[in-house]
């Protein structure tokens, strides 16, 4: 029974990762049409930002926002100087398809190397802001601790923060007007180059939050060679893909499944089941429910 | 089935075997390894021409049927005692069976999901080998093809011989690859990914023509994971990384991901590229941090320049120019 509420609260806690990280995904695809592979690095960088941040102010509050706008401004510069001119150069022939897809796995390949350059592969290390010492019933301790309180949290704020900015603001009704239909909107007067960049860089944003929580969270190492980085890398798309890829809630509700299923498994499986549990579930989902829980059937073929 | 109908480049083919066997016996060991490598990237790339350039499907874990086609051919070896060609033949069977799995998930799938898919694949699979013990977990399994026979003389060393296995399988698989992108089964796959309704429409099952190309292009990657694990000497999950996956498909579109000519082009440019970029890092004299990742930053910037620039590689590049230039003079 303990054992089984512990299973629970770890899964949560790391879907909670999972969904910021699909978020970014889904903020990226509404945009631009396009899945950025590229997300998990920008998301590492902006925590080597907080990384530095932290070092110079010795304070998780100050490096947070510091991740944030720095992976803002590496999404907007990426969107910017680099998938601008790869619409423009190969939106024809017969790598068409493919070419955007290679291009973000390049731009993975081109940020994780700059990474290693300057930094040279060190793990990053940083202290939250809470204790990451359990809560205890008894004389037992919980794999929940105030630290993973405040994750939740923040995911829960950044998820209605972004809610409210897309439904209620005009900001967020050209966001959703120029994913819809960028033709359209552009002739209804939206700035859909401008709001493409929005886009990106909200992601950006959001990334940058789920890799400083992954690294409070985690045993404090993250590094481009790490597992967790492997597993942010993919579990990101997965969540994305499990919600259906077009609603913020469909990413944090497949962030959620895919954290707690993964728990479940490597508590009561095997724990070297580990890096092939999330596909077995991605397949699982395309083949049953190849939409996502939340999608609309159409949206899979754009 | 369909008939080749190429004698002609069969003769060419054999020609071109001839001269880089010769070549084997002049140039010192290093190269003659690199060599070898070059053979096995040629073999792996061309399994992600077929099935990327020509099917249209991408997939970004080529690696993990790699991965398959090594264990399986180790597993042969080891535990069966199987002789050595045999052991390649495995290695391509049991990769095809893969790729005919994972391809009946992929005809369902299409662009971005298939990338992502095939993504966590590769970076789930290899971890499988800690799961069996007969992998060996970490530290993986041994893969030996044994000495060159003696017959071949003294001075033939083991690097030459694995040269000349991997030559011999670069050639024949370059061969078949060939004459089935020309073949109806190529026409098939080229007139699915133009255009899936109108393919469909002409009365071709584009989903079962899909898996074939999985299938295929599997067992050729198979091919390459045996080849790969025959130049290292092991099997093991840390051979088959992400980087892996990420270099071929780099190979790809270096040559060209759309014509199966320009394959050298990508394979002699990964073999190439660490070499380039130690040259670079001594001659600048950078710390050594930077140097490490030379390599990594070199084929990522080149793979992104490729796409930008010449998103449909080189070789199709100058051919549409030269078209280009006849049709002026024409007019």
């Amino acid at each position: 029974m303990f054992q089984l509420l512990n299973t629970i609260l770890i899964g949560i806690t790391a879907g909670a990762i999972y969904s910021l990280m699909a978020i970014s995904i889904v903020l990226v695809w509404r945009s631009t049409r396009v899945i950025n592979f590229a997300q998990a690095g920008m998301a590492l960088l902006s925590t080597y930002f907080g990384y530095e941040a932290m070092v110079h102010f010795n304070s998780f509050w100050i490096a947070l926002p510091v991740a944030m706008v720095g992976g803002a401004g590496i999404a907007a510069l990426i969107e910017l100087v680099f998938m601008r001119l790869l619409v423009k150069r190969s939106s024809t022939g017969p790598m068409a398809a493919v070419a955007p897809i290679i291009a973000t796995l390049g731009l993975l390949g081109l940020i994780k190397g700059i990474i290693s350059s300057i930094w040279g592969g060190a793990d990053v290390r940083l202290v939250g802001p809470v204790t990451n010492v359990g809560y205890s019933i008894g004389d037992k301790t919980l794999a929940f601790s105030p630290l993973k309180l405040l994750t939740l949290c923040t995911v829960v704020a950044l998820m209605l923060l972004l809610t409210v900015l897309f439904q209620k603001s005009n900001i967020g009704l050209s966001l959703r007007a120029s994913a819809y239909s960028p033709e359209i909107a552009r002739l209804s007067g939206v700035k859909v180059d401008f709001v493409r960049t929005l886009g990106w860089s909200l992601a950006g944003a959001a990334g940058a939050v789920a890799g400083m929580f992954q690294t409070v969270n985690g045993n404090g190492a993250f590094s481009p060679e790490s597992i967790e980085f492997a597993l942010l890398l993919i579990s990101g798309f997965i969540a994305a893909v499990i919600g259906g890829l077009e609603s913020l809630v469909g990413a944090v509700v497949g962030g959620l499944v895919l954290g707690l299923v993964i728990s479940f498994v490597l508590m009561y499986i095997s724990s070297s089941l580990f890096f092939i549990a999330p596909f077995v579930i991605l397949l699982i989902i395309l083949f049953v429910r190849p939409q996502g829980i939340l999608g609309v059937k159409a949206a899979r073929r754009a | 089935m369909h008939k080749f109908k190429s004698s002609h480049h069969l003769g060419f083919f054999i020609i071109f075997g001839f001269i880089l066997f010769l070549t084997g016996n002049r140039v010192d060991e290093l190269r003659v390894y690199q060599g070898a490598s070059i053979a096995v990237y040629v073999v792996a790339i061309s399994s992600i021409i077929l099935l990327t350039g020509y099917s249209g499907q991408v997939s970004l874990g080529h690696g993990a049927l790699l991965a398959i086609g090594a264990y399986s051919a180790a597993v042969a070896r080891n535990n069966f005692h199987a002789p050595v060609v045999l052991t390649f033949v495995i290695a391509v069977l049991a990769a095809a069976l893969g790729g005919a799995l994972l391809g009946a998930a992929a005809a369902r799938l299409s662009g971005p999901y298939l990338a992502g898919t095939t993504l966590a694949l590769a970076i789930g699979l290899p971890s499988l080998a800690n799961q069996f013990p007969i992998f060996g977990g970490e530290q993986g399994v041994f893969f030996d093809v044994g000495f060159p026979p003696p017959s071949l003389g003294e001075g033939f060393t083991q690097y030459k011989w694995f040269f000349w296995i991997a030559g011999l399988a670069a050639l024949i698989s370059i061969w078949l690859v060939a004459n089935i992108l020309r073949s109806r089964y190529g026409r098939n796959w080229r007139a699915g990914r133009s255009n899936e309704t109108a393919a469909a429409l002409a009365g071709i099952s584009v989903s079962r023509s899909k898996i074939l190309a999985f299938t295929i292009s599997a067992g050729v990657a198979g091919l390459a994971g045996a080849l790969l694990s025959m130049t290292i000497g092991t099997v093991s999950p840390s051979a088959f990384p992400l980087a892996l996956s990420f270099s071929l498909l780099t190979g790809a579109v270096l040559s060209g991901v759309s014509t199966l000519s320009g394959v050298m082009i990508g394979a002699v440019t990964l073999v190439a590229i660490p070499e380039i970029a130690d040259a670079v890092a001594t001659r600048i004299g950078v710390s050594e941090r930077f140097t490490t990742n030379l390599p990594g930053l070199m084929v990522s910037t080149l793979l992104i320049l490729t796409v930008l620039f010449v998103p449909n590689g080189p070789v199709e590049q100058h051919r549409t120019r030269q078209a280009r230039k006849a049709a002026k003079e024409k007019n």
